[in-house]
């Protein structure tokens, strides 16, 4: 062998030791088990503890079981709650508690557990769920009261919150700090194996379970016998698992991978309705937005309609008002909601002193139509923006676009250097509206900068002197349209929440239940074969 | 040696005192704050006071300096505020990982980067060397994210022969390693072509050709040695990214690391976190230059003289 012959011969062993090809890489157990991805929104979640929790993901859904559960119509059902009743002055909350229901460590649920579980949440990151009910009482073991501080209509909805899964007070308070990290233990369908931060949670499905909800046809034990919660960041390499079967169901796609999705025999999805609004905020404190005419002016510039097909491909809905479409309170005055008009934006700049000059660009007191649109640096975002500056370009509004990372917006919003900024909330209650409204809140959420009398006077009544689910839906419509009439905001866009899944291993419902694809719906996927 | 070795050992001392102040100083000038990225709807203004008390946020920037210095001393990197774990258990957990990625990485970048660069060295001039330079100048303007997707699609998909992410078995670790080796096998060909190319030319080699000795034995015993300072110098600054540099690597394959904990700190401006994770990768630089100044000074004394 010659000198080069040798050098590639080396080089060639180097290459293919480095290289080290070599197939099979899973092989598949007896008993059905499955891999979900989760939603790009749930990754990153360093513990499954619910109490101190900021971020959740789908897990605690499966380990935890709650009080009470939300569908898809945002309406409540029973869960370890069998019945509840509220006091007609909203002072008194009664609970009537599931019996025969048992901890994975075999701990009984009971009346004492939730008087153990309630005070937990203070000095917690969700203390204010809570924060409405001054203390427990036990009727019997399996009657609970709520005396409350305030009349709160909506602790119903904060009771079916994934922050309110209810662990097993045993296990809780043995663990300290590593509950959900090490130990996690709670009554619902999965037990927890393990848990690798950022990478994956394997959990066990519960023999023992037997109080399902009402909202799942499975009342039992879980189809899936062993399921892999996955963390995958990437979209693209998320939507690979599933094509390959790495990965039977992913947990949020995003909608520009429907028609790839739909193109796949081997693959489906299925939709909920949205959890969140695309809009536009308004700084009231920075001109020109400190006039209600050129705020409706702009609102009424921009086209929805154009926006959902050019950038979410027709998936989801247009977005007309501020909260998401399942909620009554969003049923408002349909007069009141914001449609395109642009002749009346014309007519509003024009009226509001605001004159074309001959490159078409309005100009008032010498000063020209120029505003700054603020948006994060998601694609989306982006081409929302896009769309955004050229529609204003038709009432003759010229933009200019900052791009920046998600929390550089928020603190330009906080110091109130914007002008309009491209914004999106994932929230499905109609207190979102004091979060980004409130005076309270300025400046920041309420980046709008709004003080006017009036709506804060409407914001206390609906969200402090409501007494009854009732009287709080009615008093956030008269909240909103308030708001709505003072146009601090243009709803853009509701998404859907869509899951996609491998028809070859995985049978999902036809309809889903919950507001999302978390434990109603998983206790009723089955595995192929 | 040993004397050369302990004042580069004492000159760190500084020089981790500045890094310290650089690490802390920047994040913090960075517009953003963390406890926005902790609030939900439904938290209260008096929330975000205690948040900011807990944290020591509400304090100067020199005393939580001063306070984190001291603690750091003792060895406490403190605890991550979105996370709420502590630093050095995250930095722990994520460690393995890139360790894991960053070893194979280099090591399969510096052996294939090697033997590419001696064979175009051999075979200058000619289409072996033109082919090999080729792929060179692929592999350093390859993003690595669109490399890493398009090995998915061909060894994962396509063929089925690895899984497509994830980070279970030595099979997961074939495409990243792939995937993040690649930059760094064009930058130690590159290098190592050069350096065998200009040593081959210097009048020792000359003098050996004189005497007779085989070219395979030139090559491999003398011209490769000297050629190796160069890239010894790479591959020292190279110990910095082993820890941090395959980000997006971590991104596509949906492996865990502490390039994606940087990021994710970064972007939910994570102070105590990302003070940790950039105080550990500064600190593998240095340590990494260090290494490389030993090797080299071990490799030639002339370097080792002239530092002395």
């Amino acid at each position: 062998m010659n000198r080069r012959g040798f050098l590639a011969s080396v080089s060639v062993v180097t290459l293919a030791a480095g290289l080290g090809l070599a197939g099979g890489y899973s092989a598949r157990a007896s008993e059905p088990e499955a891999v979900f991805a989760l939603g790009s929104a749930e990754i990153g979640a360093p513990h499954h503890d619910p109490i101190r929790a900021t971020l959740l993901s789908t897990v605690a859904t499966l380990i935890y079981d709650r009080l009470i559960e939300q569908d898809v119509d945002q309406s409540y059902h029973p869960h370890l709650a069998e019945s509840w009743e509220n006091s007609p002055d909203g002072m008194n909350w009664t609970f009537k508690l599931r019996q025969g229901v048992r901890f994975h460590d075999g701990e009984p649920f009971n009346a004492a557990t939730i008087a153990w579980w309630i005070p937990k949440f203070k000095g917690s990151p969700n203390e204010y769920l809570v924060d409405a009910v001054d203390r427990v009482e036990l009727v019997d073991d399996y009657t609970v009261r709520f005396i409350m501080k305030r009349a709160e209509p909506n602790l119903i909805y904060n009771l079916a919150s994934s922050f309110m899964g209810i662990p097993s007070p045993k296990a809780y308070d043995a663990a300290g700090d590593n509950f959900g990290v090490t130990e996690a233990v709670g009554t619902g369908p999965y037990k927890l194996e393990s848990f690798a931060v950022g990478q994956e949670t394997v959990l066990v499905a519960n023999e023992d379970y037997s109080w399902g909800s009402d909202l799942s046809d499975n009342k039992g034990a879980p189809h899936i016998k062993r399921l892999t919660l996955r963390e995958i960041p990437d979209a693209s390499t998320a939507f690979l698992e599933l094509k390959t079967g790495g990965v039977g169901l992913l947990l949020g796609v995003p909608d520009q991978f429907l028609p790839q999705l739909q193109a796949e025999e081997t693959l489906d999805f299925r939709s909920l309705p949205g959890f969140g609004i695309t809009y536009l905020a308004f700084n009231t404190r920075a001109e020109p937005f400190g006039d209600a005419a050129v705020r409706q002016a702009t609102a009424l510039a921009v086209d929805q309609g154009a926006i959902l097909k050019s950038v979410f491909n027709g998936v989801g809905l247009e977005a007309h008002q501020f909260l998401i479409s399942t909620l009554v309170e969003s049923k408002i005055d349909p007069k009141l909601e914001i449609h395109h008009d642009l002749a009346k934006a014309n007519e509003l700049l024009d009226k509001a002193g605001w004159q074309r000059g001959d490159d078409g660009i309005r100009v008032k007191d010498g000063k020209p139509l120029k505003i700054k649109l603020t948006a994060q640096s998601e694609t989306a975002i982006k081409r929302t923006a896009e769309i955004v500056q050229a529609q204003l370009k038709a009432i003759g509004m010229v933009v200019e676009i900052d791009i920046f990372d998600s929390t550089t917006v928020v603190d330009q919003l906080k110091k109130g250097q914007h002008q309009l900024a491209v914004r999106q909330y994932g929230w499905n209650n109609a207190d979102i509206l004091d979060w980004f409204f409130s005076t309270t809140n300025i400046p920041y959420p309420n980046s709008s900068g709004w003080q006017d009398e009036k709506s804060q006077e409407l914001r206390n009544v609906a969200m402090q002197q409501s007494k009854t689910l009732d009287e709080r839906v009615a008093n956030f419509r008269k909240y909103q349209e308030n708001l709505i009439g003072n146009f601090l905001f243009v709803p853009i866009h509701e998404p859907v929440q869509n899951y996609a899944f491998n028809k070859t291993l995985l049978e999902v419902p036809e309809k889903l239940r919950g507001t999302q694809l978390v434990q109603a719906t998983t206790v009723d996927i089955k595995v192929v074969g | 040696m040993i004397g050369f070795t302990l004042r580069r050992l004492v000159l760190l001392l500084p020089v981790f005192l500045v890094v310290s102040l650089v690490v802390f100083f920047i994040i913090h000038l960075v517009p953003g704050d963390p406890i926005d990225n902790l609030l939900r709807a439904g938290s209260t203004p008096e929330q975000r006071l205690q948040i900011a008390a807990k944290y020591g946020l509400d304090r100067s920037l020199i005393e939580q300096y001063v306070t984190w210095m001291g603690r750091l001393l003792t060895g406490d990197l403190g605890t991550s505020i979105i996370q709420g774990r502590p630093v050095s258990a995250l930095i722990a957990r994520n460690l393995p990982y890139s360790l894991e990625l960053g070893v194979a990485a280099l090591l399969f970048s510096t052996l294939t980067g090697i033997a590419a660069g001696v064979i175009a060295a051999s075979y200058q001039g000619t289409r072996v060397d033109d082919t090999i330079t080729g792929f060179i100048l692929l592999g350093s303007t390859v993003p690595s994210f669109w490399l890493g997707l398009m090995l998915i699609l061909v060894f994962a998909v396509w063929l089925g022969w690895v899984p497509v992410s994830g980070a279970r078995g030595w099979s997961s670790l074939i495409l990243p390693v792939i995937a993040a080796g690649l930059g760094g096998i064009a930058l130690v060909a590159r290098v190592t072509r050069i350096a065998m190319i200009e040593t081959s030319r210097q009048d020792f080699v000359m003098l050996l050709h004189a005497k007779g000795l085989p070219p395979f034995i030139i090559q491999l015993r003398h011209v490769l040695r000297h050629a190796m300072v160069p890239v010894v110098t790479i591959l020292s600054l190279r110990i910095g990214w082993v820890l941090g540099g395959a980000v997006t690597i971590e991104y596509v394959f949906a492996r865990p690391g502490l390039g994606s904990l940087l990021i994710r700190a970064l972007n939910q401006r994570d102070y105590p976190l990302v003070q940790g994770c950039l105080l550990m990768l500064a600190m593998a630089v240095i340590i990494g230059a260090l290494i490389g100044d030993i090797v080299q000074a071990a490799m030639d004394p002339r370097q080792r003289e002239a530092r002395a």
